[in-house]
């Protein structure tokens, strides 16, 4: 059973991930990437990761993804505009892209060599409860979270101070 | 159009939330009184609601007897117009919507009309005939329900416009009070 | 196999009510309560057989009128989305209603019962990431229809939710700290004596979450996305039949959400005040334990319907009550006022709870 839902969330994720790099029209794209962010909560799901999962569909599916779109539709993009069509063009990036591609691939069957596939861990009854992943965030990954947050104030400011020096 | 911005709201009325609950407290006031008094109407239907709104064409307004309707002609107690075809409500109307074909009669006014048709498509309610008329025999009545499809009907013959002296009092009394003042 | 029953059964529950109860009925409380509140009489012309029922017939005409009229898509419109989008304003309407609990937890048959379709660890955050999806449904349905009006009734309502969003989501991060935990049962629980009720613990916090809240349903006075008199109907100008029929519906389901949240969170659930569950137990002491605990899961559940039926009736007045907002006076709340009141609210709740430990 688990398996089963394990490969419909898994196959629709690689599915809609590949409409979405097709797709000519940028609203769908940004469609299927929500369909992509929803099969990874429900993979999270399956790894009794509740928290994350939540968090994946709040802040990529709700949050950041609306964001993606709003600007999608005011700059009110369509499928046959030329600047639209020049991406398959850029030969550069195509390549870079695929280097990039190539990377992630080798990083991910070395490391799944590594570690072996078959070799369940054991994990604690509390495992991906709110109160272990804010312990956790707290305690051994406080200083990356701080780091994190800093990052984001500083985006913030410097999203205040662009958009001040515009209207002066 | 130029709106004043400028309108400086105390500090209670900054805060906002006082000025919602207030808002509110008025509407759910009517709220419930409506609501209240809704039940005797549900249970008895003689009851009257405390709602001015009314069920049109099952209830109808009383109109005060001001109200200018679709122009009548008076029957007298004794069965017949007082219209005297003189006339002069032909001229005066302004829509040009009388049409009066006089006859002699052997009654004691000597004439009267053999037909009377007011084209009410064109009628403008102004009541100048009604002003006009030195027998009081043409008064507007409260009747405003005259629409219909067909544009012939809308010519109303003299049988349709003869309505008994006693349907009218209340605006023949008002019509005699309000010229009366004008020394008519 | 018990289980699954049970659990068929609470969803059969909620899901006939919500759909068959709450979403039909409140197109007729809408017009009746702002006819009442406006000195009219309101809908009162639907009638079998001569009998109009205060009108009750109404919602089975509209849904009559609905499923009869064209379903029509306008030309240059995205069929596909155009057709997606009332299902992806419906479905995080209704799916948010599996971690709220109608009640608490029976003993019955031996068999310990929770009133709430998926317990979930992680309760409001699941209730904040499905109702943050509920932003697809509207925008899409303004993007897809090809008009300028529904596309700007969709940005519109896209800006205010995503600012509507953060602030609902700090409001209610007070809450969660003076309960401890996120998960909608124990914060139910927690309420059970009176004077631990959030709206006592979280005054603040609860007038923020419902303006923030009625915001995110983009109900008046946050119904700039409509605005039935600048932009026509906003988003769903270009609907008609039962897509059409389908965002109200979404409305009047978010409104029994929003009412549902609003009692779990700040109105003591399910609890009655001063009367423990305890107390209605050994009153019925009596009564051997399944049926005792029975009739108290009944009185429950009916404590918890009224109680949200009293925040329905509630947000019903403030949307006949109060105007429109301005596009930036909606902006300014949002950002300049909820958000920073909100993180206010934390910090107080925070240090009070420490000085208190």
């Amino acid at each position: 059973m688990e398996l089963l839902i394990f490969f419909i969330f898994g196959g629709v994720a690689v599915l809609a991930a590949f409409l979405m790099i097709i797709s000519w029209n940028p609203v769908a794209a940004v469609l299927n990437m929500i369909l992509v962010m929803f099969c990874l909560a429900g993979l999270f799901v399956l790894l009794n990761a509740h928290f994350i999962a939540a968090i994946q569909i709040l802040v990529y599916a709700g949050a950041i993804m609306v964001l993606f779109m709003f600007i999608i539709m005011l700059l009110n993009l369509r499928g046959n505009e030329p600047i639209w069509k020049s991406r398959d063009k850029n030969v550069l990036l195509s390549f870079l892209g695929f280097l990039l591609a190539v990377g992630a691939f080798i990083k991910l069957f070395s490391t799944l060599k590594a570690s072996g596939l078959n070799q369940g861990t054991q994990i604690g009854e509390d495992f991906g409860t709110t109160a272990l992943v804010g312990k956790i965030l707290f305690t051994d990954y406080l200083l990356p979270f701080e780091i994190a947050s800093i990052l984001l104030l500083v985006a913030i400011i410097g999203a205040v101070m662009l958009a001040k020096t515009k209207i002066d | 159009m130029i709106v004043n911005r400028n309108i400086t709201m105390t500090w209670w009325e900054r805060i906002y939330l006082p000025e919602i609950f207030r808002g509110i407290s008025v509407t759910s006031n009517h709220f419930f009184r409506n609501l209240i008094g809704f039940i005797p109407a549900l249970l008895n239907k003689d009851k009257k609601r405390k709602i001015f709104t009314l069920y049109y064409p099952d209830e109808k307004v009383e109109f005060p007897p001001a109200y200018r309707g679709r122009p009548v002609l008076v029957v007298d107690e004794n069965g017949t117009e007082r219209c005297v075809a003189c006339g002069l409500c032909e001229i005066v109307c302004p829509a040009k919507c009388i049409e009066i074909q006089p006859d002699e009669t052997e009654l004691e006014k000597e004439r009267y009309p053999k037909s009377f048709s007011i084209n009410m498509a064109r009628c403008i309610f102004c009541g100048f005939c009604e002003e006009v008329c030195p027998k009081e025999a043409i008064v507007m009545s409260d009747e405003c329900e005259i629409a219909d499809l067909d544009r012939n009907k809308m010519f109303y013959k003299k049988d349709q416009l003869l309505i008994s002296k006693n349907k009218l009092q209340k605006r023949l009394n008002y019509i005699k009070e309000i010229y009366g003042k004008w020394n008519y | 196999m018990e289980d699954f029953l049970i659990t068929t059964a609470k969803v059969l529950f909620i899901f006939g009510l919500n759909m068959g109860v709450f979403a039909p009925l409140l197109t007729w409380v809408e017009r009746k309560q702002s006819a009442l509140m406006q000195d009219r009489i309101g809908a009162n012309r639907a009638d079998i057989l001569g009998f109009s029922m205060i009108g009750l017939f109404h919602p089975i005409a509209d849904a009559i009128k609905m499923l009869a009229k064209e379903d029509f898509i306008p030309e240059g419109a995205n069929k596909i989305m155009h057709t997606l989008s009332p299902i992806i304003c419906v479905v995080p309407a209704l799916l948010t209603f599996a971690v709220i609990p109608f009640g608490g937890e029976y003993v019955i048959g031996g068999k310990h019962i929770k009133l709430v379709i998926a317990d979930l660890d992680v309760g409001l955050i699941f209730i904040f990431a499905i109702s943050s999806l509920a932003t697809y449904g509207t925008v899409i349905a303004g993007w897809s229809s090809n008009n300028n009006w529904s596309l700007l009734g969709s940005l519109r309502a896209s800006a205010q939710m995503i600012s509507y969003e953060v602030a609902m989501g700090f409001t209610l991060v007070g809450v969660f700290m003076v309960y401890g935990s996120l998960q909608l049962t124990q914060i139910g629980a927690a309420q059970e004596s009176f004077f631990r009720w959030g709206i006592f613990l979280q005054p603040l916090g609860f007038f923020m979450f419902l303006a923030c809240a009625i915001a995110e349903n983009k109900r008046a006075p946050f119904d700039v996305a409509e605005g039935e008199s600048e932009i026509i109907a906003g988003y769903f100008l270009e609907y008609s039949g039962l897509k059409f029929g389908m965002f109200y519906m979404a409305e009047f389901l978010e409104i029994v959400t929003i009412s549902a949240m609003v009692t779990t969170l700040f109105f003591g659930a399910w609890h009655i005040p001063f009367i423990s569950s305890a107390l209605i137990l050994s009153m019925l002491s009596f009564l051997n334990e399944t049926l005792a605990n029975i009739i108290l899961m009944l009185i429950h559940i009916s404590v918890f319907w009224v109680k949200v039926i009293f925040f329905i009736w509630f947000q019903m007045t403030i949307r006949w009550t109060l105007p429109r907002f301005r596009y930036d006076q909606i902006m300014k709340l949002g950002w300049k006022i909820l958000l920073p009141l909100s993180l206010a609210n934390i910090l107080v709740t925070g240090i009070v709870i420490l000085i208190l430990q």
